[in-house]
């Protein structure tokens, strides 16, 4: 035991992972998730969402104002045409758009079913169910005319929702969730576990004494890498395509380029983690955490624009979630690459921060990363 | 006259409050096979891997054939082969691919690369191995590729730190050969090493480093010399008189003759001269004294070593010291 302590006390990093890193991160999970408790929690509660009001009717007011009273629909914006709303779908500016059409009142007041019609920002998988939900439960409350009741001669029938926009299968949502993860997963290794290796083993001194610059080595890494993960998106597509039948509405180079941008991106991070000098197996450490973050907060599984408080906070500031996302929308909606400059403003702007910084600090701890 | 390789100008190294390397100033023209001298842990490496641009000096100057170790570093590393324990090859590649990527690291047209990549392995008796994985090579044979390797670029100076380490004596006699080959056909060798026997057989130069200083610089005769000008005649002749052992003493340039029967010592001025070794045994044999056995003792660059670096607790302390350091 005494020895164990001896061997700890010696191993800052294992300190720092045992004692600090781990507690702290799973204390602050918990209280993330406690954070959310106190709150009347709502999915769609933070997204901005358009209310389009064609009937302009007694009956449509009321509905907008049963869906504002329901705390799920919060950000819910007025003033859109339809046709703008639709533009703006998929863009970050609007993630749904609910469209009151006319006649909805006359609908109801002539015992029919009144119809409203959701159209869904079809990039963000998750958002349909949720928006589809909450509207469905907010319709409880509905009461479109109180002369409906004090009569008694008109009976409520209801209203039916008409969602449109893409709906995907659970598989090619899982498309995009695999590749992001074979991605990360392998470059990561590939160019953090590479320089450690590297320099546990010597040739990293080997090519410091050659002519070689510093900025050539990460661009001879990066370049190989680059190719083994173009290798490694036509492995997964032609398995899902051919061997699962998966259907990819994406432009293959759109997609390629998509899948490349995680790929630098998580390059940047292997070499700026390197430079830390820390060993294959704090690599492996960290890349253990990098995944959970990702699984947590980037859209991995639960779209970003559904988390709350501190979780949205880290995906905003999560580049890779923005990767997932212009992933995503290539792949699972065939959305042009160039019409996704936010986010590719963002990835571009993250890669070249994290090659800046992680030269720098490879320059600088050159001494301390000689074997 | 030989132009300078190697200057340095109290070149010193410091991790913290330790001073590894400490103000050292050399100066080693070209072709000249200059070994470092010194115990684990005395600053030999950190030296050589400051002049081999991997660290940074905390103070002072250093030039690599007429480029600064800091300020040209780029251009020193072209001229520069280190074989060094921290430098290696890559173990999943075969010595052929390893000597073409480096050549190509080294920007060598691929004819040349060729050529003399074929003309190292042939030197070194790797055409047969050329094809196997360094990882699986023996220590021997990695040692051997790593020189290879190092000299695949055609180097004007050549830093081998602790080479002959773990291997056989065989390879390790060759490997001397070739080295003293090398510096006779211009190369500029410093070879690193704590073994006291290796600077004498082949270096041209040895400087003495202890505790990050350099104590002593000189050819291993001067070294020697520098502890004792005395050589030690070792006779065993049983029975010896008084009056012989006196006429002993009255030999020129004997300076000490003690007797312990059977053991004659007689300490000489002039290191392996013959005339004193000749006059004592015959004034024994005039004197009808046996001798079983005649030897001559010079110092060795160990025992200059050992003198210069302040006897052997001098360096069990030193040795004690850096184990608590590491």
């Amino acid at each position: 035991m005494f020895n164990e302590f001896r061997i700890l006390r010696r191993n800052r990093s294992a300190i720092l992972i045992s004692l600090v890193v781990i507690p702290f991160f799973f204390t602050a999970s918990l209280g993330a998730g406690r954070g959310g408790e106190g709150e009347t929690y709502s999915a769609t509660s933070e997204l901005p969402i358009a209310f389009i009001d064609e009937d302009l009717s007694e009956a449509s007011g009321r509905l907008y104002e049963s869906l504002v009273r329901s705390e799920d629909f919060n950000m819910l914006l007025q003033g859109y045409r339809e046709e703008d709303a639709l533009a703006t779908l998929g863009k970050g500016g609007l993630y749904a758009a609910i469209v009151v059409p006319e006649g909805f009142e006359k609908r109801l007041l002539n015992n029919e079913t009144g119809i409203i019609i959701v159209h869904v920002d079809d990039g963000s998988p998750g958002v349909d169910d949720a928006v589809l939900s909450n509207i469905d439960a907010s319709l409880s409350n509905f009461n479109p005319n109180p002369r409906i009741k004090q009569t008694g001669n008109i009976e409520f029938v209801g209203v039916e929702i008409v969602m449109k926009g893409a709906s995907f299968s659970g598989f090619a949502v899982g498309l995009t969730i695999t590749l992001t993860m074979v991605v990360v997963f392998a470059t990561f290794y590939e160019i953090a576990g590479g320089m450690s290796r590297e320099r546990e083993t010597g040739t990293y001194s080997h090519l410091l004494v050659s002519p070689v610059s510093l900025g050539s080595i990460m661009i001879g890494k990066t370049l190989y890498d680059v190719c083994l993960n173009v290798m490694r998106t036509f492995i997964v597509l032609g398995l899902a395509i051919y061997v699962y039948g998966a259907s990819i509405h994406a432009n293959l180079l759109s997609l390629v380029l998509s899948v490349l941008f995680i790929a630098i991106l998580t390059m940047g991070f292997g070499f700026l983690v390197s430079s830390f000098g820390i060993g294959v197996r704090a690599v492996v450490i960290i890349e253990f955490f990098l995944i959970l973050f990702l699984f947590a907060f980037s859209g991995f599984f639960i779209d970003k624009e559904l988390l709350r408080g501190i979780s949205q906070t880290i995906a905003t500031v999560l580049p890779w979630s923005y990767g997932i996302d212009i992933l995503k929308r290539t792949t699972l909606i065939g959305q042009p690459l160039m019409s996704l400059t936010y986010q590719l403003q963002i990835i571009a702007i993250s890669i070249i921060l994290f090659y800046g910084v992680a030269y720098l600090l490879l320059k600088l701890s050159r001494e301390r990363l000689v074997k | 006259m030989s132009e300078i390789a190697i200057v340095t100008k109290e070149l010193t190294k410091k991790f913290g409050n330790f001073t590894a390397v400490d103000g050292i100033h050399l100066e080693i023209p070209e072709g000249q096979l200059f070994g470092l001298l010194g115990p684990n842990g005395a600053g030999k490496t950190t030296l050589v891997r400051m002049l081999c641009t991997l660290l940074e000096p905390s103070e002072g100057t250093a030039e690599i054939a007429g480029y600064d170790i800091v300020k040209d570093a780029a251009e020193v590393r072209k001229r520069i082969g280190v074989v060094s324990d921290g430098v290696s090859l890559y173990k999943d590649l075969t010595i052929e691919e390893n000597l073409k990527l480096f050549s190509t690291l080294y920007d060598l047209p691929s004819n040349i690369a060729k050529d003399r990549m074929h003309n190292l392995l042939d030197m070194f008796n790797f055409k047969e191995k050329s094809k196997r994985l360094v990882g699986e090579l023996s220590s021997g044979w990695m040692k051997k590729a790593m020189i290879i390797a190092a000299l695949i670029h055609d180097p004007k100076i050549l830093f081998l730190d602790e080479v002959t380490t773990g291997l056989d004596p065989q390879s390790a006699l060759a490997l001397r050969e070739f080295t003293r080959k090398l510096c006779d056909e211009g190369v500029t060798v410093i070879w690193t090493t704590h073994y006291m026997t290796e600077p004498e057989m082949i270096c041209d130069k040895v400087g003495i480093i202890f505790e990050g200083r350099l104590i002593q610089m000189g050819t291993p005769k001067e070294l020697r010399s520098s502890v004792s000008e005395q050589s030690l005649l070792e006779i065993e002749t049983p029975n010896l008189d008084h009056s012989t052992l006196k006429k002993i003493e009255e030999i020129g340039n004997i300076c000490k003759v003690t007797y312990d029967d059977p053991i004659l010592k007689a300490s000489c001025i002039d290191e392996g001269d013959k005339q004193i070794e000749e006059s004592v045994t015959k004034i024994l044999l005039d004197a009808g004294a046996k001798i079983r056995a005649i030897n001559t003792k010079e110092p060795t660059l160990e025992e200059a070593f050992i003198s210069l670096t302040g006897g052997e607790e001098e360096i069990d302390r030193f040795m004690e010291k850096a184990r608590q350091k590491i």
